[in-house]
């Protein structure tokens, strides 16, 4: 069999006895690029034995924009509304992630209140991805309301989102030094408001969707990515978590700010099926959700009044130099890999670590043996976002 | 290659299974039969019932070329290069004018056009505007046939007539 990426031949085609007697050959079956269970345009090219999966492979690139080189051609502030849009589910992290490697190359010192709001914005943000996660995965499983039910809190926060920095989903908010502007109270009152109700609405879907035996039946031992695949192509974030390893940078390596908030790392346990599986996965956002909201109370708590933007200089200019910064999205763990060259406005190169490629590059290991309605619950259940996938 | 685990289930298993499935699966009908009168409407019928605009929401970018000084820092600023300025100086004697924050209008605006096609809606040209002459407007109903459509000159007579209903307040 003539694969294209080198991932070694299956090691046997056929899975079912049966049909090895009869001779039976594979059936080539793409499913994207225009599938509502690839998350956007991503294909996946399936080698089919009658319903089971015997070989999977992705093919990228149907979202490249070209981010990376057109970021060496724009000044450091304009490339902010291009990092938007590599997860455009969670801008304002891409946007911290990229200001985070500006301000520690240039040595800025971020106000205090600055941070927190960060901090705030991006924990917002985090719960407002994971809901869509929720709610996309529900519908790629059959079950529709819950994305009604995700997608009415969901657009709570895009609404104050859209208050507080004028957009709804490409944000460019959080800038070089500091914030473009700043929460009033009657906002963060509101936040503490949504919190209150966010935790209510997290038991309604655990009722709704997690409790529910189908659901259970569909995601349960499925897909399983167990701890060593996860270690050896890279993986991190919920799919890490969901294999057992409690590895969150927000405690492991804290930045910003994140080392004074008391908060834990769910990780996947054998509730239902075996670790690592769709089921663990799927957990670790939800549970991830309450954490956030845990984070955002303690946020408003420690808020004072202050400035927002730090001192950056009107014309920036870069020292010499590289830096690798990365945080914890929502996906896991972005990486702004950022080269600069002396009196230059823009940057020499940006290179993007983008969690979601791993992700997709595990699906040709996890695939075989599948049923096809199986693999849709895998490619759910790692959450991809194809902007940042192909930049 | 993953492992799959195939369960075997017994006759009794099997039914318990089932009747979990239909017990959990009635479990959350009743929370969205719930709806029906516990919750009032999320939707917004949106040609007849509109939602007010926050203040700081970004549509359509607007230009008070009255008071515009052609700085062209907005279109230097622009991260996709979607704002087409021209001007040339004025004639000798002529009386300069100021803007309404005092600054003098030194050059003479001949051409201010953004391509709203390409623009991004970002808002980093209206920061750096000295003047603050450019503004997003919260108009965002503006779809056109053709591409050419999406150009707006701002010194063309029908856009300064609309000025009023397209300005933030």
């Amino acid at each position: 069999m003539q694969t294209r990426w080198d991932i070694g031949e299956p090691e046997k085609p056929t899975i079912n006895q049966d049909t090895e007697q009869l001779k039976s050959e594979l059936l080539v079956l793409n499913m994207g690029p225009q599938h509502p269970a690839t998350h956007g345009v991503l294909r996946i090219e399936i080698w089919t034995d009658s319903e089971i999966v015997a070989h999977a492979i992705p093919h990228v690139g149907y979202l490249h924009r070209c981010m990376e080189k057109h970021a060496e051609n724009i000044d450091f502030r304009g490339i902010i509304p291009f990092v938007d849009r590599l997860d455009y589910l969670a801008a304002m992290n891409m946007e911290w992630t990229y200001a985070a490697a500006l301000e520690k190359m240039l040595g800025t010192e971020v106000p205090r209140r600055a941070e927190l709001l960060r901090i705030l914005t991006c924990e917002l943000q985090r719960i407002a991805s994971h809901l869509m996660a929720f709610g996309t995965y529900a519908l790629d499983l059959g079950a529709f309301t819950p994305f009604l039910y995700a997608f009415d809190y969901r657009e709570k926060i895009l609404r104050l989102f859209e208050e507080v920095s004028g957009a709804r989903l490409l944000y460019n908010y959080i800038w070089i030094g500091g914030l473009w502007n700043d929460w009033t109270n009657e906002q963060l009152e509101r936040v503490s408001a949504f919190c209150d109700d966010m935790e209510e609405e997290a038991k309604k879907y655990h009722e709704l969707v997690s409790m529910n035996k189908i659901f259970i039946e569909r995601t349960a031992n499925v897909g399983v990515m167990n701890i060593d695949d996860c270690l050896t192509y890279g993986a991190s974030g919920p799919v890490l978590r969901g294999a057992g390893m409690k590895w969150d940078l927000r405690k492991n390596e804290p930045y910003s700010l994140y080392s004074e908030f008391d908060f834990d790392i769910p990780v996947g346990e054998a509730e239902h099926g075996v670790v690592g599986d769709c089921w663990n996965r799927y957990m670790v956002r939800m549970k991830e959700v309450v954490q956030s909201i845990r984070i955002i109370r303690q946020v408003i708590e420690k808020l004072e009044p202050g400035p927002i933007m730090g001192k950056v200089p009107k014309v920036l200019k870069l020292p010499e130099g590289e830096i690798y910064v990365r945080h914890e999205c929502p996906r896991g763990e972005l990486a702004f890999h950022l080269v600069t060259k002396q009196d230059e406005k823009m940057p020499y190169r940006l290179k993007v670590k983008s969690p979601c490629f791993t992700h997709v590059s595990m699906l040709p290991h996890v695939a075989p043996g599948q049923m096809i309605a199986d693999f849709v619950a895998t490619v759910g259940s790692i959450d991809i976002v194809l902007g940042e996938v192909d930049r | 290659m993953s492992a799959q685990v195939h369960q075997t289930s017994s006759l009794k298993e099997y039914f318990a299974a089932l009747a979990s499935g239909v017990f959990t699966s009635l479990k959350g009908m009743w929370i969205t039969f719930r709806y029906v009168w516990a919750v009032k409407p999320v939707s917004i019928e949106y040609p007849e019932v509109r939602e007010v605009l926050p203040d700081r929401a970004r549509m359509r970018l607007f230009n008070d070329v009255q008071n515009c000084i052609s700085c062209t820092q907005c279109a230097m600023a622009c991260p996709v290069d979607c704002i087409y300025i021209a001007s040339e100086k004025f004639p000798e004697g002529t009386e300069i004018k100021k803007t309404s924050n005092g600054q003098p209008i030194r050059l003479h605006l001949t051409q201010f056009t953004i391509d709203t096609a390409l623009c991004c809606y970002c808002g980093l040209c209206t920061t750096v505007c000295p003047t603050e002459c450019l503004t997003h407007s919260h108009d965002f109903e503006f779809s056109a046939y053709t591409i050419d459509q999406m150009k707006y000159d701002y010194l063309a007579p029908d856009i300064i007539a609309w000025r009023d209903r397209i300005v933030k307040s």
